[in-house]
């Protein structure tokens, strides 16, 4: 029981096919008569059956290259996309953050905070009490009533990391967050990953930044052109990356 | 429960913070609907007084059908119509336009309908406080005052919640089609343009019912308009056959929405 408690993140067998259809007709004429021909359908297995175990409180590297399928994994982890076989079990909120995404373009950077914290399951009062720090940390004070469709692209990933942070999920999904954003930011980023702010709470961390990967995850997962290749020592995982790719 | 797993409909009722963050969300939709444009919130009056202008010029002035008090029989029959159509047709692309709620938060998605639905009812309830106002000033005349027996009028709760449950289903069954088949859009246009013409929004309720027997069973919004009529104008209660029919409609359009949305709003993600 002990061990069960222990699990954020269970995944048996999952895989992932996409399909999507081809839309082979570059004139109106090839249209127009080809009206009744049947679309073609391509398939894609982006994701090959693997299996794996996130313990809770673990921050989890996942390296890989393009198109290795490292972002519909994490969509899969997170319960977004649906699974093509297999179960996936997962204990606690999740939150995936995507350079600034997951937010309206529409609403202001006050009305995403309250959206989004009460989303990850805080009250309107404990956002409230937050909503001083996400800003503060954002360094966005004279923006807060502004709408975020102006902000540039660092604003909002700070905007967006300030909210992971501060009104956190207990599982996040970094998805190169440390892609865009100054030097400054970065640090900031980096003192989070360092600090007490994500203790406890487990981190699954994508990126192409390997000094990032081996600093801060123990152990990390390779995919290559969606096959788990390997999930373990993180040293052991960036040398089978990196060799395959020299 | 297994029915409806993808929903997580358990854990939503389980959900204590959910009314708050149903308002919340509702509060800003409202706020994105009316505060968006230059005349704001006074679209919601202008709307609904050009369309009875209209709907009063080709149905009492050329075509003379002498409906006692006409403006406030289609008055009525405008505001629970209006809802009904800017709710559903509005909420066809929800699940594109609000990918962004359910994408990177998994926020359960009964959510982002409710909320939506939440916003247009703030709509509903202004336009209904016109209707108010222009009924005891202007119309108070023709019906006797003091006759109006306003304990009547809490038959609108259950009425409201018949016409915001089927309006909740169908939007849910019609987004969740919009996953596969974006023609949806176009068929609903069509559908529901039937659905206004065969209730009794513009027409005499005598030839109506005459005409077309049984359309006011069939037609889920044609017995919610008669009843918010009964109520409102006629000093009446509601026509309890057709209250009950429509409280079914509400529930297997209900259930059939959730199903639905079960089934093919989870693939909303990768589809949209």
């Amino acid at each position: 029981m002990e061990q069960q408690n222990n699990i954020a993140i269970r995944a048996v067998n999952v895989s992932k096919t996409f399909s999507f259809s081809e839309d082979e007709h570059n004139t109106i004429k090839s249209r127009l008569f080809n009206f009744f021909k049947p679309v073609k359908k391509k398939r894609l297995q982006a994701v090959k059956p693997l299996s794996l175990e996130i313990h809770k409180g673990e921050c989890v590297g996942l390296i890989g290259r393009n198109g290795s399928g490292k972002s519909t994994l994490i969509k899969m982890l997170c319960g977004l996309y649906p699974v093509d076989k297999g179960t996936i079990e997962m204990n606690g909120t999740t939150m995936l953050m995507n350079l600034g995404l997951g937010m309206s373009h529409e609403l202001t950077a006050r009305e995403n905070i309250y959206i989004s914290g009460s989303i990850l399951g805080l009250t309107i009062k404990q956002v409230d009490d937050l909503f001083d720090k996400i800003v503060d940390f954002a360094e966005l004070r004279e923006f807060v009533n502004t709408k975020i469709k102006f902000f540039s692209s660092g604003m909002m990933a700070r905007l967006a990391f300030s909210i992971a942070v501060n009104a956190g999920a207990e599982i996040m999904f970094l998805d190169e967050v440390f892609a865009v954003g100054d030097i400054k930011f970065k640090k900031n980023a980096v003192t989070v990953l360092e600090n007490s702010w994500l203790s406890g709470r487990t981190v699954i961390l994508v990126s192409h930044t390997m000094d990032i990967i081996q600093k801060y995850c123990k152990r990390t997962i390779y995919l290559k052109n969606g096959e788990l290749i390997f999930f373990g020592d993180t040293e052991k995982a960036i040398e089978l990356y990196t060799s395959d790719n020299l | 429960m297994m029915l409806f797993r993808n929903l997580h409909l358990k854990k939503w009722f389980g959900d204590k913070n959910k009314f708050e963050r149903i308002w919340l969300l509702g509060k800003i939709e409202f706020k994105l609907r009316y505060y968006e444009n230059t005349l704001g919130l006074l679209w919601a009056l202008i709307k609904p007084l050009t369309t009875i202008l209209m709907y009063y010029i080709a149905f009492n002035v050329v075509i003379k059908q002498g409906i006692p008090s006409f403006i406030s029989y289609l008055f009525i029959g405008l505001i629970v119509w209006n809802f009904f159509i800017e709710s559903t047709s509005g909420t066809i692309q929800i699940l594109r336009t609000k990918k962004f709620l359910y994408e990177y938060n998994n926020l359960y998605k009964i959510d982002i309908y409710v909320s939506t639905l939440v916003a247009n009812s703030l709509g509903f309830l202004f336009n209904f406080i016109m209707f108010l106002l222009y009924f005891i000033f202007l119309e108070k005349h023709r019906i006797g005052f003091s006759q109006v027996n306003f304990l009547f009028y809490l038959n609108l709760i259950p009425l409201f919640l018949i016409l915001f449950t089927v309006t909740l289903g169908i939007s849910m069954v019609l987004s969740s089609l919009y996953v596969f088949a974006k023609d949806i859009n176009q068929i609903w246009a069509v559908l529901s343009g039937f659905m206004f013409f065969l209730s009794p929004i513009v027409f005499k309720l005598e030839d109506y019912q005459k005409r077309l027997p049984s359309m006011s069973e069939i037609n889920p919004m044609a017995g919610i308009i008669i009843n918010f009529r009964n109520t409102l104008m006629y000093n009446k209660p509601p026509d309890m056959k057709l209250l009950f029919i429509d409280g079914a409609y509400a529930v297997i359009f209900l259930i059939i929405g959730l199903i639905l949305l079960d089934r093919l709003g989870n693939k909303a993600a990768e589809k949209l």
